[in-house]
C-alpha cells in the first residue's frame, strides 16, 4: 500500500485509507443485496446468512469508524491511490484486462487453440512493448498447440472447442 | 482387526513389483495436481475406461499413486508462482512464495517434497496401524462437533491476517457470505445469485481459487520484470545442487514439526467432507500458535511451509480410512475409488479386511510405496522446476491468465466459470493492493456452505433450539479448545510485546 506525503514533502506519511474501504463497501452492498433475496424465504434459508452477514456488517462499521477517526486525526486520507499505483502501469493493466475479457468472450466460439494463441500473442506483445516478436510468436504457437495436444488429445479434457478442434477431431 | 505383520511385509514387497504402474501415475498426478482446475478426482474420472479395464488391485494402486502424487504436485505452483494447484495447497504459498521471491525456490521445493513425503509416509503407516481406532472418529463427530471444527477454520482467518485482525476478519466473513451464494439445502431457494442459474449450485471452488490467487497475481506481477527481488534473482542465478540438499537438511531438522502437523492432517482427513484445505490451514495456525517466532510467519518461514505440506499429505491416507473401514468415502477421490472397486464387485466396508485383505491393506501399502518412490524421483527435479521463477513476467503473466482461466472452465464446462474467475480476480487484485489476504477470502468461500449445512442440520435436529451447539460433551471440549486456541496467541503476543518493551530501556541503560 502506498502512502501519501512521503518523506520528500517533509510531512508525516498518511495512510491511504480510502482504498482500504473499497472491499468492505463492496461486501456491505453485497450483504444488503443478499439479505433482500432471503427476506421472504423459510427461516432455514435465512438463519445462518443473517448470523454471518450481521457480523460482517458490524466489522465493516468498526473499520469505517476507525478510518473516520484516523482521517480526523490527520493520520489517513480517503485516497484511492494504492489501487492504481504505480500509475505508469495503468494503461497496460487496463489493456490486459480488455484482452482477458475478449479472450473469455471469444473462446466459446473460437475454441481453446486459436483463441489462446491470439491472446498469448497480443498480451505478450503488449507487455513487451512490441519487442522480441519472433520469440513471442514461437512461445504462443508452442503453448497453444502443445496445450491442444496435451489437454484435448492426450487427456481428453473438456476444453472449449472451436473450428480448429472440430477440424482436427477426425485426425487425432 | 488384528495386525498381521507377515501380510504387511508381503504386501509391501508385492506393491514394489508394480513400479511400472506407480511411476506413470506419479508423473500424471504431479501434472494434474499442479494445474488449477485439474484434480486427482477429475483425472480418475477421465481415465475410468483405463482403470475399469485393469485388475482391481492394479487399478487401486494406480488410483492411490495418482491421488498421493497430485497432493504433492499442488504445492509446486503454490511455491513457485503463488498459485495453488488445488484448494488443499492454499496455505502453502503463505510462506512458500516469499521464499521464492527471495531466490530460495529450490530450497522451498525441497522442503515441500520432504515434508509431503515424510508426512504422507508417516500417516500412511499410522493409518495402517491405528485404523480400527481412527475409524471411530467419524462416528463421534456429528453436526454440533462439525460446527466447532468449521469455527476452528474461521478462527484461522485471524491468524493469517495477523497484521490487521479487523481487515482479516472482514475478508474472511466476506468470503463466508460469498460461500452462502446459491440455493439453500432444504427448500432450494436461490439466494444472492444475481439471477445466474450457474450459481444455484453454490460458488464453484476452482474459479474462486483461480481468480483470487492466479488472475489477481498475474495482474499484480506485471509491475516488475520478474517475480523475484533483485537479491532473489542473484541468488537464483548462483543456485546449484547445494540448495536442494540444504532444503532437505532444513526439512529433516524439522522432523518433529512434520510429525505432529501431519497427524493433524490424518485426523482431519478421517472426518468425511473436512478435506485438505481445512487441514492445511489448521496445521498452519497451530504451528504459528506454538511457535517461538510467530512474527516470522508469512515472510518465508520454514515452519510455515512444512506445516501445510505435511498436513495436506496426512489427509490423503486419512480419507481412505472411513472408505475402507465403514464404507463412507472421506472425499471426492475416495468416492470415485469406491465406484471403481464396486464395478469390480468389491464392496468397501469392514468385511473387506477379511474377504480381500490384499485390497484393504494394499491401498495403504500402495500409498507408502508411492511416497517412497516419489522422493527419489521428484527431489532431483527441484533444481530444474525452480528455474521457472527467472522467466520474465512479460511471458509468465499471460500464460498464467490463459491456462488458469481455462482450468476454471474444466470442472463444469461453463464459460460462465471463466467470467466468475475473472470477477474473483478483480476482488483478489483489490484485496492484494489494499492489504486484505486472499487466503482469508478463500477460507470463507470454502467454509461457508459447510458451516451452513452443519448449522441447519443441528437446528433441525433440535427443532430450532440454538443451545444445541452446547449439547454434546465432545463438542463442549472442542469449544474450550477453540477458545484457548483463539486467546493463547493473543496472550503470547501481548507478553512478547511487553517483554520487548521492557528490553528497550534495559538496552538504553547499558
Amino acid at each position: 500500500m502506498s502512502d501519501e506525503n512521503g518523506p520528500d514533502t517533509g510531512k508525516p506519511a498518511k495512510k491511504a485509507a480510502g482504498a482500504e474501504l473499497v472491499l468492505p463497501v463492496a461486501g456491505l452492498i453485497f450483504t444488503i443485496y443478499y439479505f433482500t433475496t432471503i427476506i421472504d424465504v423459510p427461516w432455514t434459508a435465512q438463519v445462518s446468512a443473517f448470523f454471518v452477514g450481521t457480523i460482517l456488517i458490524g466489522l465493516i462499521i468498526a473499520l469505517i469508524i476507525r478510518t473516520v477517526i484516523q482521517v480526523r486525526r490527520g493520520e489517513a486520507s480517503l485516497s484511492l491511490a494504492p489501487l492504481i499505483a504505480p500509475r505508469d502501469y495503468v494503461p497496460k493493466r487496463l489493456a490486459l484486462l480488455g484482452l482477458t475479457l475478449s479472450y473469455v468472450f471469444f473462446i466459446e466460439w473460437g475454441g481453446f487453440t486459436i483463441t489462446t494463441f491470439l491472446f498469448l500473442l497480443c498480451s505478450m506483445l503488449l507487455l513487451s512493448g512490441g519487442k522480441k516478436k519472433g520469440l513471442i510468436l514461437t512461445i504462443s504457437l508452442i503453448l497453444s498447440v502443445g496445450g491442444y495436444f496435451l489437454f484435448i488429445v492426450v487427456f481428453n479434457t473438456r476444453f472449449p472447442k472451436g473450428p480448429v478442434e472440430t477440424m482436427l477431431h477426425g485426425v487425432f | 482387526m488384528e495386525i498381521d505383520w507377515g501380510l504387511f511385509a508381503e504386501l509391501f514387497g508385492r506393491t514394489f513389483t508394480f513400479w511400472w504402474v506407480i511411476l506413470p501415475a506419479i508423473l500424471l498426478g504431479l501434472i494434474v495436481g499442479a494445474i488449477p482446475g485439474f484434480s486427482a478426482a477429475n483425472t480418475i474420472i477421465i481415465l475410468l475406461p483405463l482403470t475399469l479395464a485393469m485388475e482391481p488391485e492394479i487399478g487401486l494402486i494406480f488410483m492411490v499413486a495418482l491421488y498421493a502424487s497430485s497432493r504433492m504436485g499442488a504445492g509446486i505452483p503454490a511455491i513457485l508462482v503463488n498459485i495453488p494447484g488445488t484448494a488443499g495447497a492454499a496455505a502453502t504459498p503463505l510462506d512458500g512464495y516469499p521464499m521464492t521471491k527471495q531466490g530460495r525456490a529450490q530450497q522451498a521445493l525441497a522442503i515441500s517434497f520432504v515434508s509431503s513425503v515424510f508426512g504422507g509416509l508417516l500417516t500412511t503407516i499410522l493409518a495402517l496401524l491405528a485404523m480400527p481406532w481412527l475409524s471411530q472418529v467419524a462416528y463421534h463427530l456429528h453436526s454440533v462437533e462439525m460446527i466447532v471444527i468449521m469455527l476452528f477454520g474461521i478462527s484461522l482467518i485471524a491468524t493469517i491476517a495477523a497484521k490487521d485482525t479487523l481487515k482479516g476478519l472482514i475478508a474472511g466473513f466476506f468470503g463466508l457470505m460469498i460461500g452462502y451464494i446459491g440455493a439453500d439445502v432444504v427448500y432450494e431457494t436461490p439466494r444472492g445469485t444475481f439471477g445466474f442459474l450457474e450459481l444455484y449450485d453454490k460458488v464453484p471452488l476452482i474459479p474462486a481459487l483461480v481468480g483470487l490467487f492466479a488472475v489477481s497475481e498475474a495482474f499484480a506481477v506485471i509491475e516488475g520484470e520478474s517475480i523475484l527481488t533483485k537479491r532473489g534473482m542473484e541468488a537464483m542465478q548462483k543456485a546449484g545442487w547445494a540448495e536442494t540438499w540444504e532444503g532437505v537438511r532444513l526439512a529433516v531438522s524439522r522432523w518433529w514439526h512434520i510429525i505432529w502437523t501431519s497427524i493433524i492432517g490424518l485426523v482431519i482427513g478421517v472426518v468425511p467432507g473436512a478435506g485438505a484445505a481445512i487441514a492445511s490451514f489448521v496445521a498452519y495456525q497451530q504451528s504459528k500458535t506454538f511457535s517461538k517466532t510467530p512474527e516470522k510467519y508469512g515472510t518465508g518461514h520454514l515452519d510455515g511451509l512444512v506445516a501445510p505440506e505435511s498436513a495436506n499429505n496426512g489427509v490423503t491416507s486419512g480419507t481412505l480410512i472411513p472408505l475402507l473401514v465403514i464404507g463412507v468415502p472421506g472425499g471426492a477421490t475416495a468416492a470415485i475409488m469406491a465406484v471403481v472397486l464396486q464395478y469390480h464387485g468389491v464392496t468397501v466396508g469392514p468385511d473387506l479386511f477379511d474377504s480381500q485383505p490384499e485390497l484393504a491393506y494394499g491401498a495403504f501399502t500402495a500409498m507408502a510405496v508411492t511416497y517412497a518412490i516419489m522422493i527419489l524421483t521428484v527431489l532431483p527435479l527441484a533444481r530444474y522446476m525452480s528455474r521457472i521463477t527467472v522467466v520474465s513476467t512479460t511471458y509468465m503473466a499471460p500464460i498464467i491468465i490463459s491456462f488458469t482461466l481455462v482450468g476454471a472452465f474444466v470442472p463444469r464446462a461453463y464459460v460462465f466459470d471463466m467470467y466468475l474467475a475473472l470477477a474473483f480476480g478483480v476482488i483478489g487484485y483489490v484485496a492484494r493492493k489494499t492489504g486484505y489476504h486472499v487466503a482469508a477470502i478463500l477460507i470463507g468461500v470454502i467454509l461457508g456452505p459447510l458451516l451452513e449445512n452443519y448449522f441447519l442440520r443441528a437446528l433441525r435436529i433440535s427443532q430450532g433450539d440454538v443451545m444445541v451447539i452446547f449439547s454434546s460433551n465432545l463438542g463442549d471440549v472442542m469449544w474450550v479448545m477453540l477458545i484457548v486456541s483463539l486467546f493463547v496467541p493473543m496472550y503470547l503476543d501481548r507478553r512478547r510485546k511487553r517483554q520487548a518493551e521492557q528490553a528497550v530501556p534495559t538496552t538504553t541503560d547499558c
